[in-house]
């Protein structure tokens, strides 16, 4: 299909949600898309099917802390700087973009540069969701070197990473966003078709449309919306589909730490009976507890709603008082392999608990 | 004794509340220059009271004047845009999302700056003397007057706001000047629209607050005098002048208010019909339900907090199609009393179609005699359904909910609601917003940069919570009302480290007898 300025609005509301938290706002990212599609007219989203095994695709994204999204305002030609830095660098042109994660602004930035340069985006991303880091991408663990990769801060100086492994590659480019201003824009994991193929996550970004428009039109309490939400999950890759509490925002602290915004909510039930839910964040919704209890936990999604809108509200626009729902939602099966497991399981971020499917546990 | 006046776009209300009872209260339609309508309605209410000016220990006033001048895109001054945050934003310069209209009205006067600060104190980039004195130079031979001076993370350090600012003045000694730092948190796209917004009405806030006062002077009232804010808590007049735009939404909050004060009712959905629309909020526990999204007002997006209302294109004033099937958005408005056909006008209205369906008796009831019974039943249903359609998206479960009816067109309803538990239709409910003014709120801010490295965060916050509470309390708030409606913590990592900035909000009710100051 093509996508056009017309589809922007609903994308972007799909992958906030599917954003958990992350992604970075979506405004600005917004704002640009639509100029440059206004300009260049429609970008084709290429399914993976047809995808030529020897195209030559990269991943593009911004990587840093999503609070300075709001700050530290993204301009129209870092996407393009890092990009044809990228293609100088391998010495040959891209047919094809794709992104890293199908998050906030994120699922955007993709589908802006490859409108400027007229190539197609593939519907896809490297992670269904949105996470902090770069070795929990399905590139990176399928063993996808994300080097060579090029990166652009917002004063335009661009910087090439040749580092072996992704783990080091993390600290890397973390140590650049952290001392250029909290956010990048960068480009890596070159790739042929084929590999791409065998490492995507499949179908997000027109699934991230669907849900857009289905949010939109379901617009109105979280309550009403989760029966057919729940129908609407069950029929894509992320299956299971909970809403796990309601309730008003009485504590929100993150601060930026290491090139992340880190920290935690606490969420009092609309019930005064009920004990409030406590939420850790690390740039995304990572682990949702009530006392001891798990209700869901990294990689499974977890979703914070306005809970008269269901509007998907990001960790960074998170406020006191705020009266919310939270949705929790199985993650693709990709992420619940051991391989996968061994980057994004509660315990890495820190969590002395093992991951239970969201399915699994008690409701 | 306290008066509340609501000057909306159609009628001018005041009230004379004794505590909590209305003594008297009066609506005029709102002149032309809105002045003449304060006039008469303030002297209506003390005629009707027979009480002496002396007796009146303060003057409330609700005023939807800065809110509909930023919707009509009128009385907008031009304004400069200082924003620095260059290299950051190329080509996303000042007021580039907003509406044609009102960034015309405006002026498009964008002046993207180097400056501002990352989110860990080091410069984005430098101030550039040059530029800053160039972009002066510009905007003083465009002859401006009014500007609004946004600086990346000013939240955390506004020093670049302020350097620009201090030099503006230096140049334009008559500069009306917003720092975007006045209008708190991170989202420097929506605190700048805010400090715009603000800044392009300085002039006409001056106009207004000295009318206001001079209305009151003239009359002998020489106690304070407050004006309502978004949150429901009150200002000093004087306050207004400089930031007008914090009057915005005062309206909805003042009806839903008036709403809970005259039904004794804490939960409920208030459903408040003028000329041209009906507003619906939402009562919890007494308060307005705030919104969460991204407020827009006039088009443009702000960091403001303001209640939750479902604006539906129904009042009283609403064009009705030939069939009867298609009522509003557009409507007659104030000149109802001249257009309508119950009036001597040639327009069918909503209020017409009440009149001949036989439920109200206003005006010349045989103007609407020859109506046809289908077209007439046809539409009154109409409007409850849509009422109906609106509270049902409102309604914050699946349960029925009271309804209170206010505002003057809340003869529209004319059966039962489906949506509705039960209706209310409280007496004085035609002036519901100026007893929310007379019964507004009072606030306590307390704002400092801790380390928590020397306090934990908790006992921070509780402390910032304890001053805040004192401040309400001085301003006149009892005790037991006190209330947390905000936290906010920034950064300021050039501080020091584990360095926070923590400002803590507290609203309470005002003391019966008291009213001493507002923020």
């Amino acid at each position: 299909m093509k996508l056009g300025a017309e589809h922007l609005d609903d994308l972007a509301l799909g992958s906030v949600f599917l954003a958990t938290g992350g992604g970075g706002d979506p405004h600005v990212p917004i704002l640009r898309t639509h100029e440059v599609l206004k300009r260049q007219g429609p970008v084709e989203l290429l399914t993976p099917e047809d995808l030529p095994d020897d195209a030559f695709v990269a991943a593009i994204g911004n990587v840093g802390a999503p609070t300075v999204s709001l700050e530290l305002l993204p301009s129209d030609d870092e996407a393009l700087i890092a990009l044809e830095a990228f293609e100088t660098q391998m010495g040959r042109k891209l047919d094809a973009v794709v992104s890293f994660e199908i998050g906030g602004g994120n699922s955007l930035i993709p589908i802006m540069a490859a409108a400027s340069r007229g190539i197609p985006v593939v519907d896809g991303d490297g992670m269904g969701r949105a996470l902090p880091e770069a070795q929990m991408m399905t590139y990176a663990i399928r063993g996808i070197p994300s080097p060579p990769a090029l990166a652009c801060d917002y004063a335009r100086n661009v910087t090439l990473f040749t580092t072996k492994g992704t783990d080091v590659y993390e600290r890397h480019i973390r140590a650049l966003a952290m001392s250029s201003g909290g956010m990048i824009t960068t480009v890596e994991h070159g790739m042929t078709g084929a590999i791409l193929k065998d490492a995507l996550i499949p179908g997000t970004v027109s699934f991230a449309l669907k849900l857009g428009t289905f949010l939109r039109e379901h617009r109105g309490q979280a309550t009403a919306l989760f029966d057919p939400l729940k129908q609407l999950i069950a029929d894509s890759i992320y299956g299971e589909c909970r809403l796990i509490h309601t309730g008003k925002v009485v504590d929100k602290s993150t601060r930026i730490v290491g090139g992340f915004d880190v920290g935690n909510t606490i969420v009092e039930g609309f019930e005064s009976d009920q004990p409030p839910v406590e939420i850790d964040i690390k740039n995304e919704y990572l682990l949702a507890r009530r006392g001891d209890q798990v209700l869901a936990s990294v990689p499974d999604l977890i979703i914070i709603v306005d809970y008269e809108t269901s509007e998907p509200i990001n960790a960074e626009r998170l406020r006191y008082g705020q009266r919310i729902a939270i949705f929790a939602i199985g993650c693709p099966d990709f992420y619940r392999s051991a391989d996968a497991l061994k980057a994004v399981s509660p315990r890495h971020f820190g969590f002395d608990l093992d991951y239970i499917p969201l399915e699994r546990l008690p409701s | 004794m306290r008066i509340g006046i609501d000057v909306g776009g159609t009628h001018t209300d005041a009230v004379i509340m004794d505590g909590n009872s209305v003594i008297t209260s009066t609506k005029v339609l709102t002149s032309a220059d809105v002045m003449e309508g304060v006039a008469n309605a303030l002297d209506t209410v003390l005629r009707d009271s027979g009480l002496p000016s002396a007796q009146i220990q303060s003057v409330m006033i609700g005023t939807t004047q800065f809110t509909n001048a930023i919707i009509e895109r009128r009385q907008l001054a031009e304004t400069g845009v200082f924003r620095l945050c260059l290299p950051a934003g190329r080509g996303l310069p000042p007021m580039v999302d907003w509406p044609d209209d009102i960034a015309d009205a405006v002026g498009r006067h964008a002046y993207p700056l180097h400056g501002g600060y990352l989110y860990d104190g080091w410069p984005v980039a430098d101030l550039d003397e040059d530029e800053i004195d160039k972009a002066i130079a510009d905007a003083k031979a465009k002859g401006l007057k009014n500007f609004a001076v946004a600086s990346a993370f000013s939240p955390m350090n506004a020093e670049p706001e302020q350097t620009v600012a201090a030099r503006l003045k230096q140049a334009i000694p008559d500069a009306h000047i917003t720092c975007s730092q006045s209008f708190g948190r991170l989202g420097l796209m929506e605190r700048e629209n805010a400090a715009v917004l603000n800044a392009t009405l300085l002039q006409f806030a001056d106009t207004v607050v000295s009318a206001f006062l001079d209305a009151l002077r003239t009359r002998n009232l020489s106690c304070p005098v407050f004006i309502s804010q978004n949150d429901g808590t009150l200002m000093s007049a004087d306050f207004v002048r400089a930031f007008p735009a914090l009057t915005f939404a005062s309206g909805p909050t003042n009806s839903l208010r008036g709403a809970m004060l005259l039904t004794g009712l804490e939960d409920a959905i208030v459903v408040d019909i003028g000329g041209t629309t009906s507003d619906i909020g939402v009562l919890q526990g007494g308060f307005p339900r705030e919104s969460n999204a991204v407020i827009e007002v006039g088009g443009v997006r702000t960091n403001f907090r303001m209640p939750d209302i479902q604006a539906l294109g129904l009042g009283g004033g609403s064009l009705i199609s030939a069939d009867g099937e298609t009522l509003g958005p557009q409507s007659v408005g104030h000149r109802l009393t001249t257009e309508g056909l119950v009036f001597g006008g040639n327009t069918l209205t909503a209020t017409d179609i009440i009149v001949a369906s036989g439920h109200q008796q206003i005006g010349d009831v045989s103007a609407v005699a020859g109506l046809a019974p289908d077209l007439v039943e046809t539409a009154r249903r109409k409007m409850l359904t849509i009422l109906d359609r609106g509270i049902d998206m409102m309604k914050p479960g699946a349960v029925d909910m009271p309804v209170i009816l206010v505002g003057g067109g809340s003869i529209l309803v004319t059966g039962d609601l489906q949506a509705a538990s039960q209706v209310h239709r409280p007496e004085h409910a035609g002036v519901a917003n100026a007893i929310g003014a007379a019964i507004a709120q009072v606030g306590g801010e307390s704002e400092k940069i801790v380390s928590y490295q020397s306090i934990a965060r908790e006992d921070a916050i509780a402390e910032l919570r304890t001053e805040a509470d004192a401040r309400a309390l001085g301003a006149g708030a009892t005790k037991e009302s006190l209330r947390v409606v905000d936290i906010e913590e920034t950064e300021v990592p050039y501080m020091g480290q584990d360095t926070m900035r923590v400002r803590v909000k507290v609203i309470g009710e005002l003391a019966s007898s008291t009213a001493e100051a507002g923020t």
